[in-house]
């Protein structure tokens, strides 16, 4: 241990619970537009920053009727901050949703597989719009086009002739990281690359590789 | 037969996704296509009549070659047409998310069709002037109830919102069109044409999103 790691422990002691989720906050939010794939929702932080931003709304709305100056330039500043946090929701579950829609049967599998887990893959509601969505379609397509095929054709999973029908995100793409704890060495699969990644570092690597990383929190994307 | 039409498909969809709007429905094209899928299935249920069951590809080189393609044939179809139509409701969703009432704008259009005749021609065989098929306004219809669901969870982050980060509360639009009074926390404004105002981002985004007012920069 040295003395970076001392002062780590020390600076993430006495940031207040509110700082650290804003920057969790900020960090799925980025780590969700750049990852390739859909990530784990992280329903705890979820409840926490919806639960203050119900209760700044309230503030505001108790307040508006109040015209002095003071307390209004306060509530400036309050909106201001208010609209930044529902930006980074909405832009949040915005990119979510947009996986979702690229990918459902895919994420449908994933999720069905992470039920049992401690962080499933959707949130409920997300989930429900999946499915729904996923219906919504296929009675579409059934209704235009599907009914009038022979039986065999009708299915919308088919993996025969090598090729599958369902669309699956490229794993592999090229993801930046930065490197938050000494991960050591690390090997890239499919190639004899070797990387030694040290705190502080920044690299380009396949999301394949880093996944684990990143989920521990050891690597977030930028 | 093989497929042909079925890339005319394909090129229709490749040309919607750069329009602005959704071009009219090919209904004699898809009809067309599925046809050719239940004639190849035919084919395929004549070439394999003769052997009962018992077909063996390797003493019938011929047989399976046509077997094959036929298949291949009728899987491509099958592709040409999920792309198409995941291409138009794509597109569909995406009017949804922008606060745009499609089926208002469909009447709209069809009102204005009446009086161009060439682009009749193109339109499908029922000749109505929607370029939305009966099961696309259907599933626009629905799609939108489950997007209210969906965003009825999260009222307090307004989901259809602002991609953009935000910059600043408060915004100074002009207002293109009549749009009535709405309500703000500091009261009524009434939004009449060609009058500006310096109002709060939250509470105008969908007038500026639906193109009563004009965001002024």
């Amino acid at each position: 241990m040295d003395i970076d790691d001392l002062l780590a422990e020390v600076s993430v002691d006495s940031i207040s619970q509110e700082t650290r989720d804003l920057q969790e906050l900020t960090r799925s939010w980025v780590a969700e537009r750049v990852a390739p794939e859909i990530l784990p929702w992280p329903s705890d932080l979820m409840e926490r920053v919806l639960d203050r931003i119900r209760r700044q709304i309230e503030l505001v709305e108790d307040q508006t009727g109040n015209m002095d100056p003071k307390t209004n330039f306060k509530l400036i500043v309050i909106q201001t901050e208010l609209e930044r946090f529902k930006f980074l929701v909405r832009s949040f579950l915005r990119a979510r949703l947009k996986k979702i829609d690229a990918h459902p049967l895919h994420i449908l599998a994933r999720h069905a597989a992470s039920a049992t887990d401690l962080l499933p893959l959707l949130s409920p509601a997300e989930h429900q719009y999946l499915t729904s969505h996923q219906a919504l379609l296929t009675s579409h397509y059934a209704s235009s086009f599907l009914s009038q095929f022979p039986a065999s054709l009708q299915r919308m999973d088919d993996t025969t002739g090598g090729i599958s029908m369902v669309d699956k995100p490229d794993e592999d793409a090229a993801v930046f990281v930065r490197v938050l704890r000494d991960v050591g060495e690390v090997a890239v699969e499919g190639t004899d690359k070797r990387l030694e990644m040290k705190r502080g570092d920044v690299w380009v690597v396949r999301w394949s590789t880093m996944r684990g990383w990143v989920a521990s929190g050891d690597l977030e994307l930028i | 037969m093989y497929g042909e039409i079925g890339n005319k498909l394909v090129q229709h969809a490749k040309r919607t996704q750069s329009l602005a709007h959704l071009p009219p429905y090919q209904t004699e094209l898809v009809r067309a296509v599925t046809r050719e899928v239940r004639d190849l299935d035919k084919d395929v249920g004549t070439i394999l009549e003769p052997f009962a069951g018992s077909f063996d590809p390797s003493t019938e080189p011929a047989a399976a070659c046509a077997l094959l393609v036929n298949h291949l044939c009728m899987r491509r179809n099958k592709r040409c047409l999920l792309a198409y139509h995941r291409t138009r409701t794509d597109k569909l969703e995406e009017m949804c998310w922008g606060g745009i009432d499609v089926l208002e704008r469909q009447q709209e259009q069809q009102a204005n069709k009446t009086g161009i005749s060439d682009d009749v021609g193109k339109i499908g065989a029922d000749g109505a002037g929607s370029s939305l098929s009966p099961e696309e306004e259907e599933y626009v219809r629905q799609y939108s109830d489950l997007l209210a669901a969906y965003k009825g969870q999260w009222t307090d982050i307004d989901l259809t919102g602002s991609l953009e980060p935000p910059k600043d509360l408060f915004i100074d639009v002009r207002v293109l069109k009549d749009a009535g009074e709405i309500q703000t926390e500091y009261g009524a404004i009434t939004l009449t044409k060609n009058s500006q105002f310096y109002v709060r981002q939250g509470d105008v985004e969908l007038l500026i999103a639906q193109g009563y007012l004009q965001r002024l920069s």
